[in-house]
């Protein structure tokens, strides 16, 4: 093996951690898969660390270590790109695929098919909806909670191309989904009909809470990942702080309304 | 009978939630299937009147182990069926109640809630880590009746 031959390894193993990483995979999973990439070409004394917002790699290439520090910005929770990323990641380790075309896979990773936005939109009101029921909420609740839901992700799809803070991002959020969740109850107070505030906000407030990263935190610190959990929680808190203050605004608004 | 109508909600609401985490379409169906089961596991243990940790656990550790055999299965990462199968009981319906009574200035409610949502959260972590161990454990026994099974 060549020099430049390694350098291509270290590549490409590095630009699949960090699709996997960007797109909402666990850090020990990330660390595991570029490891094994790197391990299965014969690089030698292969060290990677993985935290939430980067890649630390470090490798042994004809007696010169080199190594290689990735930033990555995480961009939520896209399981097509990390599913294809380990099936990439399984032929690649298995030798079914040269350099040149591991780069066009590479290429092919960055832009994972998506649903049509109409899809996405129906699937999140019927996402958010549902959590009505399963709180034991009424009918009529839930037909309100799934266009909240709905109004919601469009809203905040729509945000996402904005090159906006993360905090910023949740504060608009939260303060979109509350604010949807109260022009719908002060409409049905309107027709004199009843239904739950509390119902009705948090349906589309479960399209944006923490609670995957919360829960991928906690599992992160129990594996002995204390850098990486503690991160990860961190983040969880400030978006439910971000989010309280989105909905703290529209219900100290509108408290006088309702 | 509410198992039932509960069992429906749930595997729409995690198609829903599969749709926006943009998981592959062939993955939706057993995603949601993982996400039910979790569901009304953790309903039954609801029903029984325990603490509010056991039926999170005991859920998510049906989660994992229903994610991690449709892993093996469909080879394919278990998150991809740990993470929507989990969001019914994911703590968001405690996160948001925690905001609202910071807001309402009722900190010693909004502590409460908080601290709820907090040990939730690690339940549900315990279970998966507890499943995915497990099953890593049984996994040569696994691959061989499942693969036996369909050929």
């Amino acid at each position: 093996m060549t020099k430049e031959q390694a350098k291509h390894i270290i590549k490409i193993a590095i630009k699949t951690g960090r699709v996997m990483l960007k797109n909402g995979a666990e850090t020990y999973r990330v660390e595991d898969t570029v490891t094994r990439m790197a391990q299965s070409k014969g690089l030698q004394d292969v060290n990677v660390f993985v935290i939430p917002t980067g890649i630390m790699f470090s490798a042994d290439v004809m007696g010169e270590t080199y190594t290689v520090l990735e930033r990555v910005y995480p961009e939520g929770i896209d399981l097509e790109s990390i599913s294809r990323a380990n099936e990439f990641s399984r032929k690649f380790t298995g030798n079914q695929i040269d350099t040149a075309e591991a780069y066009q896979f590479l290429e092919a990773l960055n832009q994972p098919p998506k649903f049509k936005k109409w899809v996405r939109i129906l699937a999140s009101g019927m996402g958010g909806g549902f959590f009505v029921f399963l709180f034991g909420g009424s009918l009529f609740e839930f037909v309100l909670a799934y266009f909240a839901s709905a109004f919601t992700v469009l809203f905040t799809d729509a945000l996402a191309t904005k090159h906006l803070n993360f905090f910023i991002k949740n504060i608009l959020g939260g303060f979109f989904a509350s604010l949807f969740g109260v022009i719908c109850i002060l409409i049905t107070r309107a027709l004199n009909l009843d239904a739950s505030l509390n119902m009705v906000i948090i349906g589309p407030l479960m399209t944006l809470v923490p609670g995957v990263s919360l829960t991928n935190g906690i599992r992160d610190l129990i594996s002995g990942e204390l850098l990486a959990g503690s991160a990860k929680m961190m983040e969880a808190l400030f978006i439910a702080i971000a989010l309280a203050f989105g909905v703290g605004i529209v219900l100290q608004l509108s408290i006088h309304l309702l | 009978m509410a198992l039932i109508t509960q069992g429906i909600y749930s595997f729409l609401s995690v198609v829903g939630f599969s749709v926006l985490f943009n998981l592959p379409r062939k993955l939706i169906i057993a995603a949601s299937i993982s996400g039910m089961i979790g569901w009304l596991v953790y309903y039954t243990f609801q029903m029984q009147d325990t603490n509010f940790i056991i039926p999170a656990f005991m859920g998510s550790i049906a989660v994992g182990i229903v994610g991690e055999i449709l892993a093996i299965y469909k080879k394919q990462p278990a998150t991809l069926f740990t993470i929507p199968g989990i969001i019914p009981f994911v703590p968001g319906y405690g996160i948001y109640d925690t905001m609202r009574f910071v807001v309402e200035k009722d900190f010693n409610r909004a502590m409460t809630k908080g601290g709820e949502s907090l040990f939730i959260a690690i339940s549900i972590a315990c279970g998966i880590v507890l499943a995915t161990s497990f099953i890593r454990m049984m996994r040569p026994y696994i691959e061989k009746t499942l693969f036996s099974a369909s050929k």
